[in-house]
């Protein structure tokens, strides 16, 4: 969802219409406005007027990095750079477009455009397969369910292996890492940029973080801290197709090394957590499953 | 015509309009020489420098002393250091209210790429001195978020991007990161008095170690 916020109503539709007519388009006149709209939905893209009657485009851009860190935010304005007080809104970073540029609506569409498409306002590096690893996530994920215990029993073996007391399998899609099993820890939905296994996607096979507090990426995790997660370790679930869709992790509340041995033994459970995924779809697919 | 970026005193091979790299060594080694150098383009091209840690008019200096040809209408220094009440600069000064600042410099480039393409100047060069100082005053994830940010904006309008780091103390991992950002890194060191790069993910590039003129 596209959110468009201007107190000109005229202004407002102008930037409506100059947007692609494919996308879902919100508008608002007010800051309070359209921090109504984002408790309702996530924003993908928000493109604002600097002024608005009861507060400033850039406190708006403060909120919608709370909700949906990911999201494009540009400011699109009757107001001058000169005139605009960054120094305290120094680390929301958004873009800035004015509107008394001639070609300034087609100059926008084409910044959304561009923003939708390569997701580059994101706080974290994206996997160079990142569409095709979603879309891949897509056809494997749509039914955690009918995955029953199979993935709780992997994640339980995985604690007792590693002799430590947490071991997860997440799915990690555009924007949020969802939990397919956890055994001795319990999380809900997390934000990408808040997660360990965002970056590990990014890494070839295995990836060990020894303590997390030394490492200047999650040093400051809140999650991680509140969880008491010292000690991370993945390895990628990876689909036949080679588009890694998620992690196997294991966790543990004090720093700890890994041994070659243990890096095989978290691919084996990796590989199998997949191979349930690839077995459940290829059922789905041929219709084989019934209703218990 | 190949629209590609040349690099003509450098052992660089021609670079693709769009690209980003991350220029990495320590300063006295020649990291921030070869950023510089490689900001320096033809008469056509534009330049903007952001500027965390030199004041504009020593930033200027150091422009002209390494090849760029600066021009008020086609040279742009986003200060961020302030405090400089030299008049005589000769690049557009355009001023953001500190490196931590990171939206006030984002807006900025993109405020003045603008006015570039309006008077038909479409191949820039886009130089940021140093990174290193924006880890100190901002936390990875922000100084993250504004480095994908430019470098997709970046590769929009087809420019070319010179991020200068030197890893002096940061953690490898911030630094790796930031070059996940990026299309390619370059690394610089200096090896008995003589400056060397050699860069990776860039095609056609030198990958071993190669000699470059620190001091043109």
């Amino acid at each position: 969802m596209i959110l468009c916020v201007d107190p000109s109503e005229d202004d407002r539709e102008a930037t409506r219409a100059a947007l692609d007519s494919t996308y879902e388009v919100r508008t608002a006149a007010s800051l309070s406005d359209a921090q109504g709209v984002l408790s309702e939905r996530p924003v993908e893209c928000l493109v604002t007027e600097y002024d608005l009657s009861d507060g400033t485009g850039l406190e708006l851009v403060r909120a919608v990095r709370n909700d949906a860190p990911d999201a494009a935010c540009i400011l699109f304005t009757d107001t001058t750079l000169d005139e605009i007080d960054t120094a305290a809104f120094g680390d929301v970073v958004a873009e800035y477009l004015p509107k008394d540029d001639p070609d300034a609506h087609d100059e926008l569409a084409s910044l959304v455009e561009h923003a939708l498409l390569f997701r580059d306002q994101t706080a974290y590096p994206l996997p160079d397969d990142e569409d095709a690893r979603v879309a891949a996530l897509e056809r494997y994920a749509t039914d955690p369910e009918s995955l029953g215990d199979s993935l709780d029993r992997l994640t339980e073996l995985a604690t007792a292996l590693f002799d430590l007391d947490a071991a997860a399998i997440g799915l990690i899609d555009a924007h949020e890492q969802r939990f397919l099993s956890c055994f001795g820890i319990s999380f809900g939905p997390v934000e990408r940029e808040e997660t360990v296994c965002t970056y590990a996607l990014l890494d070839e096979g295995v990836t060990v973080i020894e303590d997390t507090s030394e490492d200047p990426r999650f040093e400051d995790n809140e999650g991680l801290q509140a969880a008491d997660i010292r000690f991370y370790a993945s390895a990628p679930i990876t689909t036949p197709e080679g588009h890694t869709i998620g992690t196997f992790c294991v966790y543990g509340d004090d720093p700890r090394t890994v041994s070659e041995r243990e890096r095989e033994l978290l691919s084996l459970l990796a590989d199998e957590a997949m191979e349930q995924l690839v077995l459940r779809r290829r059922l789905r697919d041929s219709g084989g499953e019934r209703d218990e | 015509m190949s629209d590609d970026y040349r690099f003509t005193d450098l052992p660089l091979d021609d670079i693709r309009p769009g690209t980003s790299v991350l220029v990495s060594g320590p300063t006295h080694d020649g990291s921030r020489s070869l950023g510089m150098q490689m900001l320096a383009g033809e008469y056509d091209e534009g330049a903007i420098i952001v500027t965390t840690n030199q004041r504009a008019s020593r930033m200027a200096e150091d422009c002209q002393r390494f090849g760029i040809d600066v021009r008020d209408d086609r040279t742009a220094i986003l200060d961020c250091v302030g405090d400089d009440d030299d008049p005589d600069v000769p690049a557009r000064v355009l001023p953001v209210s500190g490196p931590a600042d990171l939206t006030g410099i984002g807006m900025r480039f993109s405020d003045v790429y603008r006015e570039f393409k309006t008077t038909d100047i479409d191949r820039v060069r886009t130089g940021l001195c140093s990174v290193s100082t924006l880890l100190s005053f901002g936390d990875l994830r922000t100084v993250s978020r504004f480095v994908h940010t430019l470098v997709g904006r970046i590769d929009k309008v087809d420019g070319l991007g010179v991020f200068v780091v030197d890893p002096t103390g940061h953690d490898e991992r911030a630094i790796n990161t930031l070059a996940q950002f990026c299309s390619g890194q370059i690394e610089v060191r200096d090896r008995d008095g003589s400056a060397e790069l050699r860069t990776r993910g860039l095609s056609d590039q030198p990958r071993e170690w190669t000699p470059f003129d620190a001091f043109p």
